[in-house]
């Protein structure tokens, strides 16, 4: 909200004498009383400066001819019919205060914030929750709607704690900003205010309920966007409060966002409480690297730390909303960090060293062992930049051995379509049916899963789950476990084929968990007869998707990380670890020298025999693919750790270490080299999608097992190196995962 | 007391960049000379020899030799005697001497491999700091 808008509005002088006396009367007169009188004294005024609308706000006309036009403080504005008061306001560039209302949530009405005047009405209305009507003149800086927002306010403030100073929302409090503008000097009520317990949400959300006004905004979010049916409104009166009922956890993935909306106090983070005051922090546009989506954020710091991770708003990814493991996941940047390099010594324990001789010993040892024994591996939080370096370095030493983690071993790198979400994320609101193949989106892809579930309230899709038995926030069909009823459905034996064909657009989300299946090319193969029978991918709707798992994967793929041989790690005499911790490493042989570069002391730390540190998502500037094919950017906020280093530097360095100097110094190079092979990750910020669809494929002859599939991810807050050393994610994991 | 005049009285400018040069010459031979008096006075015998002093009062000197304006070459010999009195005047401790003109501005840590003559400015970048 702004603030300076709403107290220049307050400050404007007014034409009654009867507001210019010292002591503040409350008084009634006539024109407060009628709102024609106020109405009939302002002369119609010809040229008014053209306004912006709020926040750059554009309207999208579905239908031209629906279009109406509304005078906002006689300014005239056109709006397509369905829009609110408060919307029409917005496009003509006045911002009506307002506390319940919330663009992505259901209307409630109920906190009378945003009361305006409306000629030929006898009161004023809610302006959030009154549709706009041809020819409607709105008024809304007249005294009577001002007026009306005072009194607003002073109940409102009625029962609102004066604990500002020692709450967290402070400055950054929307009551606070409105108080400025519509808050009375002083107060005149001589009760005591209302106290209310507190309730427990569990580890990530602080309530102190006292301060709540019940605003219902995280209700309505609990209900609508997370999907669960916990929080409700107890009560009547001024006995109304903000609960659960019965004293439950919110276990829901999404229970982080109830902060951003929480207009007040009532609501805050418990990791970030009383640990800084928002105009301290430095706010760094980043990326979210957790998992696949690539969740727009910004990233708050204060010097060296990262305090805290809000959303950014990108309506094509993940709208305003992040996930709980986004959000709060930013302790493990302070934990178990690798800050030197180290070798570890005869007696198994490492020993710091500089970086001149680590690099040394690491280009000593790649060149006694022969170059097909030579493995790199990616770790799923890589940018693209290093593992561009990786690979040419790899090349370089006569090795092709490299690949990302979780994209298996046989992964094909030729079709971008094979490996991308090609209906991407804001398409997948169009669907009217989806069959999920072997992927648990809301622990996989929370924000994915939060489209769907959007699509499913919106337009009552049906949705088809493949897979073990988990949960889902929407109605659900649950068709079996494993290949064979997929099977069933290619082959036209299954109910649900025919629901396919009659879709009208049909998507199909398979999960990057079967990557590391053995008969992972006869599933895609089955998979790609149910797209073809169900008319799935045509000229101008392809819904046939992956959904990838990790950050780096899409990146990998599109810069050729894949292996020459499959069983390369088991021959294996020099390894070569890049953030990757998920690997198996009891397959690589105990006389292999190992080598891990990365920026928590993590699992594959356990096996390294060399540590190079590098630099964490928050420290560097790297380029992410996000499963839609969407390039990316994260920026350094805080510095590096100790003796780290950026990734990409690194093994320039080893390169020139070892004589095999690759030929790039700056990022600019490094970039350049990248557009040599996959120039859509030099796009950033816009969607790539792929040239080919699977029908180049050549025909699978694999023969497909019976194995059911199995989950991707056992612990929803617990996936990588960074959030296994939070303190946060293992109090989540503890107290939220339904054991 | 001689230095304390010399110190008092500053020269005019140099008219041409001979007559700078000429007085760099002066200075420098006038550092030369107070050498034996320095390491008597800091009891440098010990770690340093007086021709190593020698040359690192060349050194310094020749630091500015792409130097062609007579007005700045006037400056920095000003700022040289300078310190050349306040070295004379034992304004400093042995381990000012020390640090500046014997062990060098590189410190007394080599980090310097042999190996490392050939190495590209990247490298020796990526050496120090993550930040270049």
């Amino acid at each position: 909200m702004g603030l300076g808008l709403l107290a220049s509005r307050a400050m404007r002088p007014i034409k009654s004498s009867n507001f210019r006396m010292c002591a503040r009367y409350i008084v009634t007169k006539p024109e407060l009383q009628s709102p024609e009188s106020a109405a009939a004294e302002a002369p119609a005024q010809p040229d008014l400066p053209p306004r912006t609308p709020v926040g750059g706000a554009r309207i999208h006309f579905p239908n031209p001819e629906d279009a109406i036009e509304v005078f906002v403080d006689g300014y005239p504005v056109k709006i397509p019919k369905g829009f609110t008061v408060l919307q029409a306001c917005e496009v003509a560039g006045v911002d009506i205060p307002r506390f319940c209302y919330h663009s992505r949530l259901s209307i409630a009405g109920n906190c009378r914030m945003c009361l305006v005047e409306v000629e030929k009405s006898p009161k004023p209305v809610a302006s959030c929750a009154m549709p706009a009507l041809p020819g409607m003149k709105i008024k809304t800086d007249t005294p009577v709607a001002k007026k009306a927002r005072e009194g607003v306010m002073e109940f409102l403030l009625m029962n609102h704690p004066l604990d500002c100073p020692i709450c967290d929302q402070g400055g950054e409090c929307d009551l606070q900003d409105q108080s400025m503008a519509f808050g009375s000097d002083r107060g005149r009520f001589t009760e005591m205010k209302r106290s209310v317990v507190d309730k427990n949400l569990g580890p990530l959300v602080k309530t102190v309920m006292t301060r709540c006004i019940q605003c219902t905004r995280c209700v309505r979010f609990a209900t609508e966007v997370a999907g669960v049916q916990d929080l409700g409104m107890l009560g009547r009166g001024s006995g109304e409060e903000i609960g659960t009922y019965v004293e439950k956890l919110m276990t829901s993935e999404l229970s982080g966002n109830v902060i951003d909306i929480c207009p007040v106090g009532a609501l805050t983070s418990k990791p970030f409480a009383f640990k800084a005051r928002n105009w301290e922090l430095k706010g760094t546009e980043s990326i979210d690297v957790t998992d696949a989506v690539g969740s727009n954020i910004r990233i708050d710091s204060r010097g060296p730390e990262v305090l805290r991770i809000t959303p950014r708003l990108n309506e094509d990814i993940n709208e305003e909303w992040i996930s709980d493991k986004t959000r709060f996941c930013y302790d493990g940047l302070k934990r178990q960090r690798l800050n030197d390099p180290m070798i570890r010594g005869a007696d198994g324990r490492f020993k710091a060293m500089s970086w001149r001789d680590a690099l040394a010993v690491v280009a000593e040892v790649a060149h006694q062992v022969k170059p097909e024994e030579i493995v790199g591996i990616a770790g799923k939080l890589s940018d693209a930049e290093s593992m561009m370096a990786l690979k040419d370095f790899l090349n370089k030493m006569g090795s092709n051995n490299v690949w990302c983690e979780g994209n298996g071993m046989q992964t094909s790198a030729d079709l971008r379509s094979g490996y991308i979400m090609n209906t991407s994320i804001s398409g997948l609101e169009k669907a009217d049916l989806f069959l999920l193949v072997g992927t648990q989106p809301r622990v996989e892809a929370t924000m994915v899963n939060a489209r769907i579930r959007k699509t499913v309230r919106a337009t009552n899709a049906k949705v088809g789950y493949i897979g073990p038995e988990t949960d889902f926030n929407y109605d659900h069909q649950h068709l079996g476990t494993g290949p064979n009823t997929l099977v069933e459905i290619a082959e036209g034996r299954h109910a649900f084929s025919s629901a396919i064909s009659n879709a009208k657009n049909p998507v199909i989300i398979v999960g990057a968990g079967l990557f590391e299946r053995d008969d992972k090319d006869a599933i895609f193969s089955a998979v790609e007869t149910i797209a073809k029978n169900g008319n799935v991918i045509r000229p101008d709707w392809n819904g046939l998707n992956v959904l990838l798992l990790n950050a780096a994967q899409a990146a990998a793929l599109d810069l050729g990380l894949v292996p020459e041989s499959s069983n390369c790690l088991e021959s294996a005499k020099f390894v070569y670890l890049m953030g990757a911790d998920d690997v198996n490493l009891d397959k690589v042989p105990n006389d292999a020298f190992v080598v891990y570069q990365g920026h928590h002391g993590d699992s594959g730390v356990y096996r390294a025999n060399v540590i190079l540190p590098a630099a964490a998502f928050s420290e560097k500037e790297g380029t992410y693919e996000n499963t839609e094919g969407c390039s990316q950017q994260t920026l350094p906020a805080v510095p590096t750790v100790g003796d780290a280093r950026d990734d990409w530097k690194i093994i320039r360095a080893l390169s020139e270490v070892a004589g095999m100097r690759l030929p790039y110094d700056t990022v600019g190079a490094i970039r350049s080299r990248i557009r040599m092979v996959a120039p859509n990750l030099l796009h950033m910020d816009e969607r790539e999608p792929a040239t080919f669809g699977p029908s180049l494929k050549p025909k699978c002859t694999q023969k497909m097992s019976s194995t059911p599939f199995s989950s991707a991810i056992e612990n929803f807050y617990m996936t990588d190196a960074i959030t296994r050393a939070s303190k946060i994610m293992a109090q989540c994991s503890a107290m939220l995962l339904k054991k | 007391m001689a230095f304390a005049a010399r110190a008092v009285k500053v020269p005019p400018n140099s008219a041409s960049l001979e007559e700078a040069r000429c007085r760099v010459f002066d200075f420098f031979r006038t550092a030369c000379r107070s050498i034996p008096s320095i390491i008597d006075i800091y009891n440098l015998d010990e770690v340093v020899t007086k021709s190593q002093l020698r040359s690192t009062i060349a050194s310094e000197i020749r630091k500015n030799a792409h130097i062609t304006n007579p007005k700045v070459i006037d400056m920095l010999l000003f700022k040289g005697t300078e310190e050349l009195n306040n070295i004379l005047e034992h304004a400093k401790q042995r381990h000012h001497m020390i640090g500046q003109y014997v062990v060098g501005r590189e410190g007394l840590v080599h980090d310097r491999d042999p190996k490392d003559e050939g190495i590209s400015s990247f490298l020796k970048n990526f050496y120090n700091s993550n930040y270049f």
